[in-house]
């Protein structure tokens, strides 16, 4: 695809970047700073997009990569994950939603990343599950039964259950 | 009755069902009281997680992404990315060398690199090795114990999937560029090269590699890198082995 071409189609994908990028992380503006290191790089990458491919599975595979690599960073800075990045409340998530129902962005946070992800791609960007696997680099097998326990997850947090 | 799963109720949702379960899904939801609620949840859910996030949708989207989307940011103009996998450097001599180089970008970047002697970059058989300082640096140079006044830093360095020992390295020199080196033999190989930063903050101060990596590069080790970089111990074995396997 030409790069005219391709600045076309993201330019077009924008609002649904921002979307899945306020998805995975609750900062706005950390948000839009993936979106836009995403958009870089699939200019920068438009050479590996194959023709067949769709567009936004590969846009959003290549945010995915930089939100991973924004995790990477942060954890050899040692910084400390906050509560919400890390996902370290799964455990408990259950018995805590039964107490009080949690809002959806803290339900959403307290998910790992890899369900967080499958959530964001499928629930909220509607991608195929073949869309969404090839995202994530991951069977479709794999896909689906992530998808399955986060939503079992989040029906809990929501006091859905 | 036809049972059906969680898995199944999703996958309604999720327009992965074909259609002839669909079509048994959609009668039983009728009579299956216990279907029915599954699905109303499963319907809730949905509508939660939209009615979180959609607002985005219609939100005022930042000049700053506009101009990203278009190559035309900040960052973009004077980023001067070089990727060098994308050049075909094969049976190249220096007459072609330096016909890319009137480019805009291989300008900038390689061509003061490349004197032909003393110059950080060399090329070989086709391909970009690290030479003088640089090359020295790689091999004798440690992250773990490196002087802020050396005129090369070393990042991170690791295992890659080809088996042969990366490192990430940034030039504090007025060249400033930062880029991704393979062992390859007795040299090391460039894998991505790009533009930083100053080396130095306002005040002079050192920064850091890691804060100051430009993106095509940490994508670089990204798609190269197995496991974790390697730790001051694992590093220093490595040079003590001359970085083979």
């Amino acid at each position: 695809m030409s790069p005219p071409d391709l600045s076309a189609e993201l330019v077009t994908l924008l609002p649904r970047l921002r979307r899945f990028a306020r998805a995975l992380t609750r900062n706005p503006h950390d948000a839009d700073d993936l979106v836009q290191v995403a958009l870089e790089r699939a200019l920068a990458r438009a050479h590996q997009l194959r023709p067949d491919a769709a567009l936004a599975a590969w846009v959003f595979g290549i945010l995915r990569h930089a939100w991973i690599d924004e995790l990477r960073a942060r954890a050899r800075s040692e910084r400390v994950f906050a509560p919400e990045e890390s996902g370290q409340n799964v455990g408990d998530a259950g018995q805590g939603a039964q107490a009080e129902r949690l809002s959806v962005q803290d339900a959403m946070a307290r998910l790992p990343q890899d369900q967080r992800l499958a959530v964001a791609l499928v629930l909220i960007e509607g991608l195929s599950y073949k869309e969404a696997a090839h995202a994530m680099d991951v069977p479709i097998g794999t896909l689906t039964s992530r998808l399955a326990r986060a939503r079992e997850a989040l029906q809990a947090m929501l006091g859905e259950s | 009755m036809m049972t059906f799963s969680n898995e199944t109720v999703m996958a309604y949702f999720d327009g992965e069902l074909d259609d002839a379960t669909r079509a048994a899904l959609e009668v039983a939801m009728a009579t299956d009281s216990d279907l029915a609620e599954r699905v109303a949840r499963e319907r809730r859910l949905r509508a939660r997680l939209h009615n979180e996030f959609d607002p985005v949708l219609t939100e005022p989207i930042p000049e700053q992404l506009l101009a990203a989307a278009q190559g035309t940011s900040a960052k973009a103009r004077s980023g001067n990315i070089i990727w060098l996998k994308r050049i075909p450097a094969r049976h190249w001599s220096w007459p072609q060398w330096s016909a890319v180089a009137a480019s805009l970008i291989l300008g900038v970047l390689i061509a003061p690199l490349l004197r032909p002697t003393g110059g950080p970059l060399g090329i070989r058989d086709g391909k970009i090795l690290a030479s003088g300082a640089l090359a020295y640096a790689l091999s004798e140079q440690l992250a773990s114990n490196q002087t802020a006044e050396a005129s090369v830093h070393l990042g991170v360095s690791f295992l890659s999937r080809n088996g042969d020992y990366c490192r990430t390295f940034t030039l504090r020199d007025k060249s400033a560029v930062a880029g991704l080196a393979c062992r390859e033999g007795e040299s090391w190989r460039l894998e991505a090269l790009a533009a930083t930063g100053p080396a130095t903050s306002a005040s002079g101060e050192y920064k850091p590699a890691a804060s100051s990596m430009p993106p095509v590069v940490e994508q670089s080790v990204d798609e190269l890198i197995v496991g974790d970089p390697l730790d001051a111990k694992a590093e220093a074995a490595a040079r003590g082995n001359g970085w083979r396997r």
